[in-house]
């Protein structure tokens, strides 16, 4: 890519590569589940800490664009479709950026950086994941005053249901699909179990299990875009949570209108 | 007896969302442990009669507190501690309760639940967002005091940074023209390049 004269300040590195690596950047944090303010402050300080000061950016939960405010100035804009939450990931490119002075990362090197680190995220494997669902499943049945037949129960339910979202990975089903699988899976399981063994009690099994699948996060990054000032992030954020908790009810309402028509109650 | 149960598996709950969310297994144990202690101060106050919304509340300051501490102890941001932690008191039973007797044709008791429930997660992002703020605010204060003016880059700081000079704005109106020419001489070269080699080709 021809960068016409080098426009280098601080670490030699021209306007459009420093533009590459903060869209990189601001790309891994917001597929990681990072909120907005977040993403906007990463990706502006690692800017204006090159010396470029009239680079901007605009983030939604979906879109990053990151703009040039020169006169032929290019923009960049990137769409996001499929997020998987990583905490992990998040810190370290946050970390990242703060670590610029001195950088002694060239532009290359810096790409490097951070295509290994990609290698190395989502540590957790799919079974562990799964097994630590269900493990949260458990205990939270547990907390509302549930018994070790729930305890075994729940632990099913949540490794079930997050076993069968990680296998359907492949296919990118959407949000809503996600959860509405997840519903189901735990709406049978539970009714089973309800019915082999007679110390289970639903609610218990049921709101332990739900509990991985609930929108904790990105209900509370809502209200932090909110009150940070991002409406349109925050708004969006929002009706995802509550997108997020109604499919995972009609999911479990479907289980069980399945499951009485069957005749098996 | 009941407590340390309680704290236990608070305790493991918050450790395996940790892992759900691929936290980093250095910081799983301390999320653990904010979780624990914001499940067992929430638990408290509901024994004491306090409602709901206050419970929720006070345990989510507590766990925002704790995990603003953990986050300078251990140079991380908040979140990887405050997002596990918090996930034991997001109302989870509330909203089944209420779905549930909403499908069972008791509309108006299901509403209920459904609200308090809402309610309740409002009170926890009310309560990481009043630490945080609280925090933030702190920050930037002692950022003043030595003289920074630059909090959240890009919305506010000093005006010097966006309205340019004349000779500023000149000069970075130069520098893009530059840059727009050299790219398209190399864009107009590379093009010539690729005849060239085209005709070789068709000749050979």
């Amino acid at each position: 890519m021809a960068d016409g004269i080098l426009d280098t300040r601080g670490n030699g590195m021209t306007k459009s590569q420093v533009m590459d690596i903060a869209m990189d950047m601001g790309r891994i944090l917001l597929k990681s589940g990072a909120e907005t303010s977040r993403v906007e402050d990463t990706m502006m300080r690692f800017c204006r800490s090159h010396g470029y000061y009239d680079l901007n950016v605009f983030c939604t939960p979906t879109v990053i664009i990151l703009g040039d405010e020169s006169a032929h100035g290019k923009s960049r804009v990137f769409r996001v479709r499929w997020r998987a939450i990583d905490l992990g990931l998040i810190m370290d490119i946050n970390n990242l950026s703060y670590n610029f002075k001195p950088w002694g990362m060239t532009y290359g090197k810096a790409k490097e950086w951070m295509r290994e680190r990609i290698r190395r995220s989502h540590p957790y494997g799919n079974l562990l994941v799964s097994l630590a669902s269900g493990v949260g499943s458990a205990a939270f049945a547990m907390l509302l005053g549930g018994n070790w037949h729930d305890f075994v129960a729940a632990f099913l339910c949540g490794f079930a249901a997050m076993g069968v979202l990680k296998l359907l990975n492949k296919l990118h089903p959407t949000a809503f699909w996600e959860n509405f699988i997840a519903g189901l899976v735990i709406g049978f399981i539970a009714l089973a179990c309800c019915k082999a063994d007679r110390n289970c009690t639903m609610q218990n099994i049921i709101v332990g299990a739900l509990m991985p699948f609930l929108p904790g996060l990105p209900f509370t990054n809502g209200v932090r875009d909110y009150i940070g000032g991002d409406l349109l992030s925050g708004n969006s954020r929002i009706a995802e949570a509550v997108l997020f908790a109604l499919s995972i009810a009609v999911g479990l309402a479907f289980a069980v209108k399945v499951w009485t028509w069957g005749g098996l109650r | 007896m009941i407590w340390l149960k309680a704290f236990f598996f608070a305790f493991v709950a918050a450790v395996s969302f940790g892992v759900l969310f691929q936290c980093p297994k250095r910081m799983l144990w301390p999320g653990g442990l904010i979780g624990g202690v914001g499940w067992v101060v929430f638990t408290g106050l509901k024994g004491q009669d306090v409602s709901s919304f206050s419970a929720n509340f006070a345990a989510t300051v507590c766990v925002a507190l704790l995990s603003e501490l953990a986050a300078r102890r251990f140079h991380q941001p908040v979140t990887v501690f405050n997002i596990p932690a918090v996930i034991p008191l997001v109302p989870g039973l509330g909203m089944y309760r209420g779905m549930y007797y909403i499908l069972e044709n008791a509309g108006s008791y299901g509403t209920e639940i459904l609200l308090s429930a809402v309610m309740d997660a409002c009170a926890i992002a009310l309560g990481i967002m009043m630490v945080g703020g609280i925090f933030r605010a702190l920050k930037k204060s002692h950022d003043l005091a030595r003289y920074k003016t630059e909090d959240r880059l890009g919305t506010s700081g000093s005006p010097a940074l966006y309205v340019l000079t004349a000779e500023e704005e000149e000069a970075r109106n130069a520098a893009s023209e530059r840059e727009e020419m050299a790219n398209r001489r190399h864009a107009r070269e590379t093009l010539q390049k690729a005849e060239e080699q085209k005709t070789k080709e068709e000749e050979a």
